[in-house]
């Protein structure tokens, strides 16, 4: 078991690895490097006129420091398969989770490192805590943690507790915190002793019968949340797709006899499917956030129209979701005009995009309205001239990959 | 109205699984496909519906060739594959309208039979629901409610049994011979004799990708030498024994 968890831990390594390499690309790196010198610089300059030992400050501090231990679950890298394979070995778990409990605490260490340094000087020169404390209280916090990812491995049990037993600790932790930074300087140490009996009590919690599905689809719901952040920067193959109904968007759908069936399936996935919706979504919303932020009418214009660009362009490959569906290629689908129906569609949800950027628009910048009409112009330039003709490329392209096999 | 599939030779990426595979299906004519895994079953049916080229031979039905004709030859035909497939972004009812616009078939008409077939599969207080969240045997009936909701000429349905329950299959098997009494078509594959024999009366043994017998299950057991007595499965043990000594 313990070689099965080691491979498991490399492979999940390799996998982390290959897209943090995307997400932190150069552009972001950079972005990041930009806005941490800000916050920093603003930080400095705020430490210099802050009084010293305010009525808040522990407040503040146990926010923060709190916030940064939140981060971090079980790692256990239990596949479905599992419950099959790995049946009749409830014993030997032990072996397996040892390993993925430490591994999991890497994440919180980090974190709770760059939190605890980034917070030393206000600690240290604001609220008067001498170092030996507050490296005290960055420590009971890790071993907080260390608490917390032991409960958790074993409360994946048929009592379903894990979610109460984790929001219990990170609650008692946060009363602790609150009451040791309000006492007396050295109920630190009493912070540091608690964490450290809760380790230690970690040992004699007595094991009831593990529960594999759960187990599973624990830590099927801590991937999708990993890979969900991995898919705002690229394309993420394992991420299983969770199709929700959304009836609340059924009036956005033209009455049954009203389109064509590519334009009906196209339409549905766009509003039922996250990969688009979200997209949709998310860029409606930058666009929104960039208007409000420059507020200024040139700019905000053409930030938006290259949203909107971007917008559609992403999401083309709807017209090939269902290339690989057996029942879409038997039924009599006719394909011919395909590339026009998904480029009306698009040119739907376009229009739709374009209605709520100018409405947002009129909230933020009133006096402004008349060169938010410009959007109009651009969505009909997109809808008219760029879908039609690079739908209408997908769909040869499409044609000539079919011949091809 | 009549398939016939005529010296069909064809396979994955140049490499025949099937060869030279003739085979006639009359209107009012149903014919069970039987042989062991790896036989050439699937890859016959994914020839049948346009799915993979044939590298000889042709299929027609009705008179219209598949291969000239692919558009009107699927408007002929209906589907039940043996792993349900499902769009996950459509409801139950959405997958029936879907059917009902890809058919062209007449919305009130289309509906009056859709509620008959959703009612006999105990489906049709599940109209809202996404089918994606269905049980195996549940997305097994959305399968079949949308195949026969097609008045296709043609069904070609590929191991339909695994998931369903008794109430279903026996349902599943009314509807088969309905459509034999109205003359259409209906190609099966399945292992599930027991329950295919109540509906299908010829069969086609199909090994090594070549069809060696084409008849009722007792000219079946008279070609292979099987007594009365003999189980069905003695005829897989000597398909076997032909691969091996082939």
């Amino acid at each position: 078991m313990r070689e099965l968890a080691k491979k498991r831990l490399q492979s999940n390594l390799q996998q982390s690895a290959k897209y943090l390499a995307l997400v932190f690309n150069d552009f972001f790196v950079l972005a990041l490097i930009f806005i941490f010198g800000a916050v920093m610089f603003w930080y400095a300059q705020v430490m210099k006129v802050l009084p010293v030992k305010a009525w808040y400050y522990p407040l503040v501090l146990s926010a923060l420091l709190w916030l940064a231990y939140l981060p971090g679950k079980l790692v256990t890298l239990l596949q479905t398969a599992d419950r099959q394979f790995l049946l009749a070995t409830d014993d030997r778990l032990g072996e397996y989770l040892a390993p993925m409990r430490r591994y999991s605490l890497v994440l919180p260490a980090l974190l709770l490192a760059l939190a605890g340094g980034i917070m030393y000087p206000f600690a240290s020169l604001k609220m008067g805590l001498s170092n030996l404390n507050y490296f005290s209280l960055v420590l009971a916090l890790f071993l907080a943690k260390v608490f917390e990812q032991g409960a958790v491995s074993r409360s994946l049990t048929f009592d379903h507790k894990v979610k109460q037993v984790t929001w219990l600790i990170r609650l008692v932790l946060l009363a602790l915190l609150l009451a040791s930074l309000y006492s007396l300087p050295n109920a630190l140490y009493l912070l540091l002793a608690l964490a450290v009996i809760a380790v230690l009590a970690l040992r004699a919690w007595k094991n009831s019968a593990f529960d594999w599905q759960y187990a599973i689809d624990y830590e099927a719901r801590r991937k999708e949340t990993v890979y969900a952040g991995f898919a705002m920067f690229t394309d993420v193959k394992e991420r299983q797709v969770n199709i929700k109904r959304r009836k609340y968007l059924d009036f956005l759908l033209p009455p049954f006899g009203k389109e064509s069936p590519n334009s009906f399936l196209y339409r549905r996935t766009l509003l039922r499917d996250p990969e688009y919706l979200n997209l949709l979504a998310r860029m409606t919303a930058f666009a929104v956030l960039l208007t409000a932020m420059i507020q200024d009418p040139v700019w905000s214009l053409l930030l938006s129209a290259l949203v909107m660009y971007l917008t559609v362009w992403q999401l083309l490959p709807l017209g090939q979701k269902y290339d690989q569906n057996i029942i879409y290629r038997v039924y009599p689908i006719a394909q011919k005009d395909r590339g026009q129906e998904l480029s009306r569609v698009l040119a739907w949800a376009l229009l739709l995009q374009t209605g709520l950027i100018i409405i947002f628009w009129l909230a933020i910048m009133p006096g402004q309205f008349a060169w938010s009409l410009l959007l109009l112009v651009w969505c009909g330039l997109l809808a008219k001239g760029y879908l039609p003709y690079k739908t209408q490329q997908l769909a040869k392209k499409s044609r000539y990959k079919k011949r091809k096999k | 109205m009549t398939l016939e599939i005529s010296h069909l030779t064809g396979g994955y990426s140049g490499i025949p699984v099937i060869k030279d595979v003739n085979l006639t299906i009359a209107s009012g004519e149903a014919i069970g496909l039987i042989g062991l895994n790896g036989a050439g079953k699937s890859t016959t049916i994914k020839h049948l519906l346009g799915l993979l080229r044939p590298q000889a031979g042709k299929i027609t039905l009705n008179g219209i060739n598949l291969a000239e004709k692919p558009a009107e030859f699927k408007k002929l035909v209906a589907y039940i594959p043996e792993t349900p497939v499902i769009y996950p972004e459509l409801t139950l009812k959405e997958h029936l309208e879907l059917t009902i616009l890809a058919y062209q078939l007449d919305p009130d008409k289309a509906w009056d039979k859709a509620q008959e077939l959703l009612t006999m599969f105990r489906l049709a207080d599940k109209l809202d629901w996404l089918p994606v969240h269905f049980s195996k045997g549940m997305q097994q009936k959305v399968m079949i409610v949308a195949a026969f909701l097609t008045d296709a000429q043609l069904l070609v349905i590929d191991e339909p049994f695994t998931g369903l329950d008794p109430l279903a299959v026996a349902n599943f098997i009314g509807l088969i011979k309905e459509a034999q009494e109205s003359g259409k078509e209906i190609l099966m594959t399945t292992h599930v004799l027991a329950d295919a024999q109540q509906a299908i009366k010829t069969y086609a043994i199909l090994n090594q990708g070549t069809i060696e017998f084409t008849g009722s299950l007792d000219e079946i057991r008279d070609h292979y030498g099987l007594k009365a007595s003999d189980s069905f499965d003695k005829l897989y043990q000597l398909l076997y024994q032909e691969q091996k000594n082939a």
